[in-house]
């Protein structure tokens, strides 16, 4: 399992693992998803995403409050990442989902003991939540 | 008072009100370490300070006050919390409990129907680019039909001067625009209660509060425009603090110089997501009042005055013993003594007015502020019980469908639109407020004026 979450008082943790850079963001996407599935949704949307970050821990905050900020304001519920790259400090990507009214547990993304760094083979991070 | 010796990286000590109780208590969770790292920002002065409700938060611990010095000093968006201006205004009815009787029930539904609650979008007044302007500029002032007397009863009269909407992100405009008048979700909500105990007659008399009299308090904040604030805030300082020469044991922590272009560019953007919050609790007390017409007629909703509105997360730059400090309240309320020139008129006698929310289905208080206050904690006192689990520990131990019937056997009528977000508002998921709030009589912070217990809970 790429992600665990992990409960403190009053906020969510979360813990990634993989093997690639990328696959920490991919892990983050599929532990949102998780917290955001409904069973009710509507249409197949398709959003770009274009992030820029001061380095790979603050661009995965920025990518999971993304992931918050569409479903707060734009109902989206996410389904798979379409499309992923890197270039410098940033991202770019293709989310596809569902018009929907997912369930609104995360307000947004802390730099609380925020971190994105090697481990054994891969890479693993932490990121806490605000709920 | 339990004091943390400043070491290491410290600059100042920590202060902690507590009991040994209490203390233990504390010890439990990361409250301590955060009160040591926030001890660390630069321009920090006396002593940082844990309030008897304190626990673990994102960066600074919430219940924690800390200060830094004018002009260098340093502002730090976690250090006033995602929820720029979460607050509590107490509403006072022109009735008894008994004489609400039978229509306790009816008051609370339509309550719930007219105050939208829950995370998220939509359900509130939508505003046009401009009326969201006018809001983050001026605060309830912005809206039709505001009662002088709300105005004047309001914490900083409802609008810190300071605020700049231009400095409000477009995403966080956008999170906003639809979302006032809406009670939010968590630990929000608005309960209506019956003053239980008046402990200061004189006060009490002051305040307009007689035991038996029904009392409505809201406690909500800025929603998801001022979460995005903070966020855009946090973001942006931890990308300059190598431009400032700092560095944080918490990235959470991320912080400018209070002259700065940044931190002058982030207290006006909280001081506009601060007005953005005095509106939206003003507009709930709107709605409160339009479902007192509803149930009670025309003659009890006009009777239904402010008591008053305090911030609980918020950043001001105040004068303390002739220097000009900005301090720092995560999770704690000011509270100004006899005489300020900051209270009402006809409170200055009495103290500024504090309130307290218990947990749900426990006591709520109301204070009113002492000469303590600004000798031991820049003028704070605490700002509710403090949470003593996390939310999974609390639905382990009790359904939310328990726990409703269980209040509603105790005479509480509950609406909450989910029993999961009830179950974690559990009161045990608290600390005991009857504690918390003798430890700050004991240390001179603040009096009690009267207790409210609660008759109906409308869950955000």
């Amino acid at each position: 399992m790429p992600f665990r979450w992990i409960e403190h008082t009053g906020e969510l943790e979360l813990e990634l693992e993989a093997a690639s850079e990328r696959g920490i963001f991919e892990a983050g996407f599929h532990a949102m998803r998780e917290l955001m599935s409904t069973a009710e949704s509507r249409e197949r949307i398709e959003v770009p995403v274009s992030l820029t970050g001061a380095d790979r821990a603050a661009l995965l905050a920025d990518w999971l409050g993304e992931l918050a900020f569409l479903a707060e304001t734009r109902g989206l519920v996410p389904d798979r990442v379409a499309s992923l790259a890197f270039s410098g400090d940033g991202l770019s990507a293709r989310i596809e989902g569902r018009a929907g009214d997912p369930p609104h547990l995360v307000k947004g993304v802390t730099y609380h003991r925020l971190s994105f760094e090697r481990s054994g083979g891969g890479w693993r991070a932490r990121v806490v939540l605000d709920v | 008072m339990w004091e943390l010796p400043a070491s290491g990286p410290m600059r100042v000590p920590g202060r902690v009100f507590a009991d040994a109780e209490l203390v233990d208590a504390i010890g439990e969770d990361g409250s301590l370490e955060q009160l040591r790292n926030v001890a660390t920002l630069p321009g920090v002065v006396d002593a940082v300070l844990a309030m008897p409700d304190v626990h673990q938060g994102y960066g600074f611990p919430v219940g924690g006050v800390a200060a830094t010095e004018m002009p260098d000093g340093v502002v730090s968006p976690g250090g006033v919390g995602f929820d720029v201006n979460c607050g509590v205004r107490l509403l006072a009815a022109p009735f008894a409990v008994g004489e609400l009787g039978g229509g306790r029930e009816a008051l609370v539904h339509e309550i719930s129907r007219a105050v939208p609650a829950g995370t998220g979008r939509g359900s509130g007044l939508s505003l046009s680019e401009e009326e969201l302007e006018a809001v983050l500029a001026d605060g309830p002032r912005a809206l039709d039909g505001v009662e002088a007397e709300d105005i004047e009863l309001t914490e900083s009269r409802g609008r810190l001067e300071s605020a700049d909407p231009s400095a409000v992100s477009a995403r966080a405009r956008e999170r906003g625009a639809d979302q006032l008048g809406t009670l939010g979700s968590g630990n929000h909500f608005v309960e209506v209660q019956r003053v239980d105990e008046v402990h200061d007659r004189a006060a009490a008399e002051a305040l307009g509060l007689r035991e038996g009299q029904v009392t409505v308090l809201i406690h909500s904040g800025s929603r998801g425009l001022g979460h995005q604030v903070c966020t855009d805030f946090v973001k942006r300082f931890d990308a300059a603090g190598d431009r400032y020469g700092i560095r944080l044991p918490d990235r959470q922590l991320s912080c400018a110089p209070a002259s700065s272009e940044d931190g002058r560019s982030y207290l006006a953007a909280m001081a506009a997501a601060a007005n953005f919050a005095w509106a939206n609790r003003q507009l709930i007390a709107a709605r409160i009042r339009k479902a007192i017409t509803a149930v009670l007629g025309a003659e009890a909703a006009a009777g239904t005055r402010q008591v008053y509105d305090v911030a609980h997360n918020v950043a001001k730059v105040e004068c303390h013993g002739a220097r000009d400090l900005c301090v720092h309240r995560k999770g704690a309320t000011r509270a100004f003594p006899p005489g300020s020139s900051e209270i009402p008129e006809r409170y200055r006698d009495a103290g500024q007015p504090v309130f307290i929310p218990g947990s749900m289905g426990t006591a709520s208080y109301v204070l009113a502020g002492r000469p303590g206050a600004m000798e031991h904690s820049f003028g704070t006192a605490c700002h509710g019980a403090g949470r003593l689990l996390s939310r999974t520990a609390a639905r382990k131990q009790i359904k939310g469908a328990e726990l409703r019937r269980r209040l509603e056997q105790d005479g509480i009528v509950v609406r909450s639109p989910s029993n999961r977000g009830l179950a974690e508002e559990a009161p045990f998921a608290y600390k005991d407020v009857d504690k918390v709030v003798e430890i700050v009589e004991c240390a001179g912070v603040a009096v009690r004026v009267a207790r409210l217990r609660p008759i109906g809970v409308v869950k955000g």
